[in-house]
This record gives structure tokens, sequence and C-alpha cells, in this order.
């Protein structure tokens, strides 16, 4: 099954998962119009 | 990006494996006033502290997305002057992806972290030299043009 991205939505959930798992964060800003 | 640059599975394994995506609507507040967002598609990397080191705006295709991602990373690491990580990053970047967007800078960058590790000049001018050669229209050859005399 080909992989897709698990996108958080929750700036410091994303952040304290970035310091558990020692990586970057991607922040995207997107307009779905 | 979401038709087709995220939907890509090398982009959809890279993104998994080395980063945490967070994904924002343009708007979202106070996100968007914090990182000054005025058009999208707008891509920033943050470091786990939250603070940024690399933003894109504009689509890129999933063979530049890459290749700006690790540039991100690394200008991560070389900002928080960890040189080792960052040099690792350049040059995997660009082994990996010589023709991309993104690999002047990083050839600029891998000769200044070197300089910063070695206190040597010669990597200066190797990397003026790499980019007069390898992308001599690119902005970064002109940035690099003192240290041809180095």
């Amino acid at each position: 099954m080909a992989k897709t991205i698990r996108w958080e939505k929750d700036k410091d959930t994303a952040l304290a998962r970035a310091r558990k798992e020692k990586k970057m964060v991607l922040l995207d800003f997107f307009n779905p119009g | 990006m979401g038709a087709v640059t995220y939907p890509d599975e090398k982009v959809a394994e890279f993104v998994e494996k080395y980063m945490v995506p967070i994904q924002v609507m343009f708007d979202a507040q106070p996100l968007a006033a914090d990182f000054k967002i005025k058009w999208t598609p707008t891509v920033i990397t943050l470091d786990e502290e939250g603070n940024e080191h690399h933003r894109t705006v504009g689509f890129l295709s999933p063979e530049e997305f890459i290749p700006s991602l690790m540039l991100g990373m690394g200008k991560a690491h070389f900002d928080r002057e960890k040189f080792e990580a960052a040099m690792a990053l350049f040059d995997q970047l660009l082994k990996g992806y010589p023709k991309s967007d993104a690999a002047p800078e990083a050839v600029y960058l891998l000769g200044v972290a070197q300089y910063k590790s070695s206190h040597s000049a010669k990597p200066l001018k190797e990397a003026y030299e790499r980019l007069h050669t390898e992308y001599p229209s690119s902005e970064w050859t002109k940035r690099a043009q003192p240290y041809r005399l180095l």
C-alpha cells in the first residue's frame, strides 16, 4: 500500500512529536480553493 | 501541491521518515499572522523549537520538493552550528539531486560549513569553483564570487 502523508493539524502537537522523534517540522499553509 | 507533490510516493516516504508534517489553512490564526503568510502554497521548515530556517512560496514538483526539504533541514543544522549534520545533508542533496534548484545553495552552504569547521579558506574557493563550473547562472555563483580570490 502506498504511503500517504499523515498531517498534524496542531503546531504544539507537531513540535512535541518533533522533539520526541528528533525530526524537523514541515509546516504547509494551503488554500483549498 | 495537494494534487501532484504530496501524493507522490517518494515525497510521502521522505516526509514520513524525516519530518513531522503539519498542514493548516492559509488564514489559520495565529499561525498565519505569526509566519506572515501572504500567498500559498507556503512551505516552512521549522526546528523542534518552532524556529524557522527555510521557506518556499509557490508550487514545487516532487523532484524539486525533496531537495528543497533537504536544504531546509541542512539549514536548520547550519543555523544552529551543527556543521557536521548540515554538511551531511548538503552532500546527500548534491549526490541525489545535483540538477535541482536547491543544489547551488547547498554547494554554497556546504563550502561555508566546511570553512566554519576547518577555519581553512580552501572550501570557500572550491565552492565558488564548483558553482562557476556546474551552476554558472545561479545567484549563488554570484554570491560566492569574492571567494575566487582566496
